[in-house]
């Protein structure tokens, strides 16, 4: 099955969810999309750049405080504010990132953590902006322009976010089969000599974390009217963790295993979590099973399953021959 | 005025000097080989022409300009393109797309973040064309991780012919391939050069190579220029002889 029309059946199913879920599975479903979107956003650093982010929260809490702070205060349209919200994430991305590459792979992924929980301090004292640890509450789906208010209903809600995951990954894999994206590939597979043919890597990397931020800051942008709320643990580092780990489950370097890794990790922590309080030991031993047995994701168990495999082979292959 | 004009360039790593006061100038169209025993600081002054190494002293001229401080993507873009001694390719891209990326460095849209059917066609076409030229073809859609050591090594040079560079690096192009391979390599290599379109600095063990190909030579040894002319003056040269060829004849 090829991938627009593998994407056109996956989109009418999720577009006659509403007609036949109860309100319940569509909070789930609506949160479970939302999440998909945040993990395909670290995708296309984590799998496509091999950027290691461990703070990737930072752009869900910026996306999700900003456009809660716009929606309380400035009266603006939920259609204006989330996109808003999203634009700024990815500009302040660009010093986050301008910091981050001035170091490369374990200490890259250092500083993405230290900013996120930078972020994660000034949320907890800027109490004017972020509400300190009490957060922000009764965020409002402002209507308008032109007094749209579909959006503001649990469906219509769903449909927004469902349209941005959509466009979103439509964007993503205009991306990364771009000359840049293919840039990208070779900083993912040696740096140093895609530096040395001529390109500027390090623009290529922070035009890349501020994209991921933009559209990590878009969930969050959509978070934050979605329940309502916007608090300190939306920066927190084990939101980070677990972005990461819907990437890794689902399968890195797909944009379309993140997001059923981010669907997985809901389904599975809700059922965990009826049946167990330390239900995050046992997702975590879920985890390591993936990393070592399917490395590939879920998505590259469902898609072609050699293939990672074989990928594996030849880079063994290839660091073999050059020792 | 001389293409690249190398002036009293020096390198240290610690207690080391790598490269000491080195100073050469190589014509536009020549083919000069950089020989010299192990740990002369061959490779290390191909670094410090490139950028990937940063000088402790000493300035480097590439047609005029200065490239002293910049980095290694803007001194490839001025047209500088190398190899280097530990292969490094993409290994999990196919020969073709490995050829392909190095083009598209030279492309104005390289960057392009949508679409990319011109930049890639006009890119692969280049790629191609350098393979073809290094008698690659046939492992074009292989992905470059499993290639032979020959195979690789070739392939390093096609991605640096792809960018269509003024001046070409090349640290031991022949190092690790058996004698039929490099027999091969050097036929190709001297085809490639016969126009004298290119200029060409080749880090070389294999003497037969070096005077075969090369216009002029150039002795490291620890770090310092040694004996500096052309290949008679070279092989005549005691210091050398002593340094060097001696050694190994
Ligand atoms: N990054 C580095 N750090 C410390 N010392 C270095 C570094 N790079 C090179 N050297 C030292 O500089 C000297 C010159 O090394 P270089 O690799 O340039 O020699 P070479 O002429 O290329 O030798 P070979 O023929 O073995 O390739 C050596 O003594 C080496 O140990
Ligand atoms: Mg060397």
């Amino acid at each position: 099955m090829n991938f627009s029309r593998g994407l056109a059946a996956a989109a009418c199913v999720l577009a006659l969810a509403p007609a036949a879920l109860p309100p319940y599975a569509m909070t789930l479903l609506t949160e479970a999309l939302i999440l998909g979107l945040f993990a395909m956003s670290l995708d296309l650093m984590v799998g496509y750049t091999r950027l290691l982010s461990f703070g990737h929260a930072a752009a869900y809490g910026l996306g999700a405080y900003t456009c809660g702070n716009l929606l309380l205060h400035t009266g603006m349209p939920l259609l204006f504010a989330v996109p808003l919200a999203a634009l700024f994430s990815g500009i302040v991305a660009i010093g986050v990132a301008w910091v981050c590459t001035l170091a490369s792979g374990v200490s890259f992924s250092m500083l993405t953590l230290a900013f996120a929980q930078l972020f994660y301090a000034v949320a907890f004292k800027w109490t004017t902006v972020t509400g300190a640890s009490d957060g922000l509450a009764g965020i409002p789906r402002s209507p308008g322009p032109f007094g749209i208010a579909i959006f503001a209903g649990k469906a219509g809600f769903y449909y927004l976010v469902l349209a941005c995951l959509l466009g979103s990954l439509l964007f993503c894999r205009m991306l990364v089969h771009s000359p840049f994206g293919e840039v990208l590939r070779g900083i993912r597979e040696n740096e140093a000599k895609t530096l040395s043919l001529g390109y500027n890597t390090r623009r290529y990397k922070i035009a890349v974390v501020a994209i991921a931020f933009a559209l990590g800051g878009l969930a969050g942008a959509l978070y934050a009217p979605f329940a309502g709320f916007a608090n300190t643990e939306l920066l927190f580092w084990l939101f980070s963790g677990q972005v990461l780990i819907m990437v890794i489950v689902g399968g890195a370097g797909t944009l379309v295993g993140p997001i059923i890794g981010a669907a997985f990790f809901m389904l599975v922590s809700n059922l965990l979590s009826s049946w167990t309080d330390s239900w995050a030991l046992f997702f975590g031993l879920i985890f390591i099973g993936f990393v070592l047995f399917a490395p590939q994701g879920i998505w590259g168990l469902l898609s072609g399953t050699g293939r990672a495999e074989g990928r594996e082979r030849v880079r063994w292959r290839f660091l073999k021959s050059t020792s | 005025m001389a293409l690249l004009e190398i002036d009293e360039l020096t390198r240290r790593f610690g207690g080391i000097i790598a490269v000491d006061r080195v100073s050469m100038r190589v014509e536009a169209g020549e083919v000069r080989a950089v020989i010299g025993p192990n740990g002369a600081g061959k490779s290390t002054l191909f670094n410090l022409i490139t950028g990937v190494v940063k000088a402790s002293d000493g300035s480097v001229r590439f047609d005029g300009t200065m490239l002293s401080g910049m980095s290694p993507y803007s001194i490839c873009q001025h047209g500088i393109s190398r190899t280097f001694q530990i292969t490094a390719l993409f290994p999990e891209m196919t020969a073709r797309e490995n050829a392909r990326l190095a083009a598209q460095a030279r492309h104005v849209r390289r960057w392009q973040p949508y679409g990319g059917s011109t930049v890639f066609g006009d890119a692969a076409r280049r790629g191609d064309a350098a393979l073809e030229r290094l008698g690659l073809t046939h492992v074009a859609h292989r992905p470059a991780g499993l290639l032979s050591h020959g195979d690789q090594r070739l392939l390093e040079v096609a991605m640096a012919l792809a960018q269509q560079p003024r001046l070409l690096l090349l640290d031991e192009p022949t190092q690790g391939l058996s004698v039929e391979e490099t027999a091969q390599a050097v036929d190709t290599l001297a085809t490639l050069l016969a126009d004298r379109a290119m200029t060409v600095l080749l880090v070389e063990h294999d003497m037969e190579v070096v005077f075969r190909l090369a216009h002029m030579i150039t002795v490291l040894h620890r770090g310092a220029v040694i004996a500096d002319g052309e290949p008679d003056a070279v092989r005549a040269d005691a210091e050398v002889q002593r340094a060097y060829l001696g050694g190994l004849a």
